[in-house]
């Protein structure tokens, strides 16, 4: 079993959603994250009043996943929330040792 | 198992017959004084049956002591001795309490001396309410009548002080439990505006009024309010209004326990359409059971919370100032506002005489009665709480009938924290405060305060927001509506009003668009700003954006969703100071949206509305409407990879030529077409470079022929088959263009070339203006060194003045960013100017 995290831009969670829906991903975990990664942070001017913005907002997408899966998602993950531009965000795949689904119990790929 | 004692076999006799003799939805408050009854009866005996000592007392305390008691309660006990004789003392509790438990009751106990009644006492608050509250059931009834003198004697020392515990118990249940009167998940005993406050009205009466002291073998009931009306610290329509609380919150509470069989007194979403089914709520119009039940809740807490936090606040805080109220709605607005603007508080006295006013329903308003609204409205905290008491008094609802949908009214989704109308009631006290000045520290907040011309506007649109949240249609379209109605009647003049309708139906646009779209794109950028208009209005929306995630709930107002809205706030500000968008220009993309519509009016309209979509702001304010109408059957179907589409027709002046160019984009292709423009003998005038949403090139081009003023068709076909050799890298424009200017002479060199990189101009292109004496084949080579460079020209103009060509190329790097390096400004500059002097 796999835990696939995506950072994305947030416009684009909707569309992500949507990709991983179609290819029958039935649950996932959204947070709203902040944070940099090569597009750093920068300062905004609102009429001479200025601020820094030190971290962009992003959301983070979390799905666990059976190791077949893994490639399809990251591929629908992918092609979702490409826009080509600076920022777009990174998707890493961490192995899981355990899954239970806490009502009933079950374990493992039961539980995904 | 042992056969039950004959008292506690009747005891669950009687307790199931008064469960079954309601329905679990009616046990109010005769009936927890029935429970309670059955109870003392059966301890009672159980206590004679025991011979107990002499000097032994038992007594019921807290509610049970109250003579109340809900299905799950416990049943609060406290034996009094005299100290010594412990294992006796003892033995009788535990023969009181063991039938009782195996019974199935929960009793709580304490075994004391009087001396240690009162130590406790002293320390904890809530030893002390509990004596307060206590009654005798068996036994020595005269110890526990000298332990309560003696408290009370201790506490009318100083009541003052007792009245500031009081107060300040609520506020940590307050902070603890939430509020009763807005929480969706409300605690009905322990809540602000619950069961708790009411009890903390008959404890302060019971100090803070010295009369007759209580037998104590009788339960304090009602009488301690009416003392408190007697001395005029709650009024007589107030005490009506609570009782009518308390018997629906005990119903509620009964009826809770029943359901769960636990003595929860929390309301939780899963027992609520169960309890409304039983309170016999049922679904109406715009307004589900749970909604009505949960309504009703609020409606009797914030009653409860308004007559208790009046009553301490007259006992505590000097009211005596009780004005003179003209017996007009002007006159009682003017009161209002007048105690509002002092932060003062409204005495007993002035309230009975606001309530003895009879108004009409609604009120006609004046311009006095809407200066006053507008005066309490500006006293944000202050003009939230009278506009809190002319709510709870029912005149609210006179001035407003708009009120009465969002009254009370449950939101119910992850973020809202409040009832609509307390939603409403904060968020315009929330502007009042940034108006003010108190901006927590947001640097946009502070400049954006200082915008607003017409805070009236600003606060009305706050107080307004949301009145669309009648439970039908879309609150935002329903909303403007309403608002605008409700503005019109009171008079509001037009620019005042417009400003708050407009935020009205634009509340959520920051927001939603914030954290919902791409804001590194432009033409979403230009379509927010032309739908805010002015920088004015940006501001007031973006101080109604705070004030409303302020008073919605802490989930609201995060850092993130904070930094998206401001990026918004800060590019729109610029696109509207620059002028590239505002007022006139929007109106003018509307009309020409619309002309358009016209033309096309033979179209498919979903076609034409995508068409509008995809095609970016500038070039509809740019281009003239014919000619867009032309584009739009170009564009109708998806382009090819190396597709070319042109269409061509007479030119502005006399001999010259249009050319629209249509084809998929991407990085070089401006230059291929001006390089197989020249291939084909036709000279650039000028250029209008556009790219679509979806990625296709529109360019349009003015060109004239470079030896001959005629062309033909074939030459059109000899550019496209020239442009599609290009892009499909079958031949080298590169030479091909050199090769052709060498059979001509050089320009002359008296036209200097300028190359001027801009980065202000643009929140998402780098601009870069190029001057250069004119010559064959110039655009392509302009475009040709943006195309080595990696730059994708997303907008070009260019414009043709005799012998001097001044272009100018909205540029990004192949990520989308603006360039702002300087040794890359440095570069463009570099290689522009090599080879333009070439």
């Amino acid at each position: 079993m796999k835990l696939v995290v995506a950072i994305v831009k947030p416009f684009k969670l909707d569309e992500v959603k949507e990709a991983l829906r179609e290819i029958g991903v039935t649950g996932l975990t959204t947070t709203d994250v902040e944070g940099f990664g090569r597009q750093r942070g920068h300062t905004e001017v609102y009429r001479g009043a200025e601020y820094q913005v030190d971290f962009v907002p992003k959301v983070k997408v979390e799905v666990l996943a059976d190791d077949d899966q893994v490639d399809g998602i990251v591929d629908a993950i992918t092609k979702a929330a490409r826009t080509g531009k600076i920022g777009d965000g990174k998707i890493w795949v961490a192995p899981v040792e355990q899954v239970i689904r806490i009502r009933t119990g079950e374990m493992g790929p039961d539980a995904l | 198992m042992t056969e039950r004692p004959a008292p506690v076999a009747r005891l669950l006799a009687e307790i199931r017959a008064l469960d079954r003799a309601y329905s679990p939805g009616h046990h109010g408050r005769w009936s927890s004084s029935r429970r309670a009854g059955i109870v003392v009866r059966c301890l009672r005996e159980l206590f004679r049956q025991q011979a107990p000592p002499p000097d032994v007392a038992l007594a019921a305390v807290g509610g049970f002591g109250r003579g109340e008691l809900a299905p799950r309660s416990d049943v609060d006990l406290l034996i009094l001795h005299t100290g010594g004789r412990a294992q006796e003392v003892g033995r009788l509790a535990e023969s009181l309490l063991y039938p009782l438990w195996d019974a199935g009751l929960t009793i709580g106990h304490a075994v004391r001396t009087p001396r240690e009644c009162l130590a406790v006492a002293a320390e904890r608050l809530d030893a002390a309410t509990a004596l307060l509250d206590a009654t005798v059931v068996a036994g020595a009834g005269r110890l526990l009548a000298s332990v309560r003198s003696e408290l009370l004697r201790r506490l009318r020392e100083d009541p003052g002080r007792f009245a500031e515990q009081l107060r300040e118990d609520g506020e940590r249940r307050r902070e603890r439990y939430g509020s009763v009167s807005a929480l969706l998940e409300p605690d009905l005993k322990e809540g602000a505006g619950g069961l708790r406050d009411l009890h903390s009205l008959g404890w302060l009466a019971e100090v803070a009024v010295p009369g007759e002291d209580r037998d104590p073998s009788m339960s304090a009931g009602g009488g301690r309010l009416v003392s408190l009306v007697r001395v005029g610290l709650l009024r007589d329509v107030e005490r009506g209004r609570i009782e009518e609380a308390e018997e629906f919150l005990v119903r509620v509470r009964s009826a809770l326990h029943l359901e769960t069989g636990r003595p929860t007194n929390r309301l939780h979403l899963d027992q609520q359409p169960s309890l409304a089914r039983v309170m016999g709520f049922e679904d109406e119009p715009g307004l589900p059971a749970v909604d009505g039940l949960m309504r009703a809740v609020f409606v009797h807490a914030r009653q409860v919370e308004q007559v208790v936090g009046g009553v301490f606040d007259r006992y505590l805080r000097d009211s005596s100032d009780a004005a003179l109220v003209e017996p007009t709605a002007e006159g009682v607005l003017a009161a209002f506002a007048g105690v509002a603007r002092r932060a003062g508080v409204m005495s007993a006295a002035t309230l009975d005489r606001i309530e003895r006013v009879e108004l009409p329903a609604p009120v006609a308003w004046t311009d006095g009665l809407r200066e006053s609204f507008l005066e309490i409205l500006r006293a944000g905290d202050e003009g939230a709480r009278a506009l809190e008491t002319l709510d709870r008094m029912g005149l609210l609802e006179r001035l407003l009938p708009e009120w009465a949908p969002v009254r009370c009214r449950p939101q119910r989704d992850p973020y809202h924290r409040h009832t609509v109308d307390v939603h409403l009631l904060r968020t315009a006290s929330g502007v009042a405060q940034l108006l003010a000045g108190r901006d927590g520290g947001d640097p946009l907040a502070r400049e954006a305060a200082r915008l607003i011309r017409d805070p009236d506007g600003l606060l009305l649109g706050a107080l307004l927001h949301d009145i669309g949240k009648t439970g039908r249609g879309g609150h935002v379209a329903v909303g403007a509506e309403v608002a605008a109605r409700a503005l019109e009647r009171m008079g509001v003049p037009e620019p005042t009003r417009d400003l708050a309708v407009f935020l009205v139906a634009e509340h959520l646009l920051l927001s939603d668009t914030a954290t919902r779209r791409d804001l590194g794109d432009d033409d979403l950028v230009l379509d927010v700003a032309a739908r805010v208009g002015d920088p004015e209005r940006l501001a007031a929306l973006y101080l109604l954006t705070l004030a409303d995630a302020g008073a919605t709930g802490p989930l609201a107002w995060t850092p993130w969703r904070a930094t998206l809205v401001r990026e918004l706030v800060a590019k729109v500000q610029r696109v509207l100071e620059r002028g590239e968008m505002g007022t006139e220009t929007a109106e003018r993309l509307t009309e020409r949206a619309e002309a358009l519509r016209a033309l096309l009016a033979n179209e498919d309209p979903a076609e034409v509305d995508g068409f509008l979509l995809r095609m970016p702001r500038s070039y509809f304010l740019t281009l003239p409407v014919e000619r867009i109408a032309s584009h739009f059957a170009l564009l109708k179907t998806a382009v090819g990879s190396t597709e070319v589409r042109t269409q061509s027709g007479p030119g502005a002046r006399g001999g010259t030529h249009e050319l629209t160019v249509v084809a998929a984009d991407r990085p070089g292709l401006l230059s291929w077409i001006a390089g197989a423009l020249s291939l084909a003998g036709l000279s650039i005038l000028t250029a209008q470079v556009f790219t679509t949403e979806d990625g296709t090139a529109l360019d349009v081009f003015e060109v004239e022929g470079l030896f001959e003023p005629e062309i033909g068709e074939d030459r059109w076909r000899e550019f496209r088959s020239a442009l599609r050799k290009a892009i499909e890298g079958r031949i080298s424009l590169e030479h091909r263009v050199a090769d052709k200017r060498r059979h001509y002479p050089s320009p002359r060199a008296t036209v200097p070339v300028r190359v001027d990189v801009h980065n202000d101009v643009s929140d998402f292109f780098t601009v870069v203006e190029v001057g250069a004496p004119d010559r064959i084949g110039l655009l392509f080579d302009i475009t040709r060194t943006f195309a080595d460079l990696h730059l994708d020209v997303h907008l070009a103009k260019v414009a043709t003045y005799g012998a001097r060509v001044v272009d100018a190329f909205y540029i990004r790097d192949e990520l989308g960013r603006k360039v702002e390096a300087q040794d890359q400004i440095r570069e463009i500059e570099r290689a522009l100017r090599e080879r333009l002097e070439a």
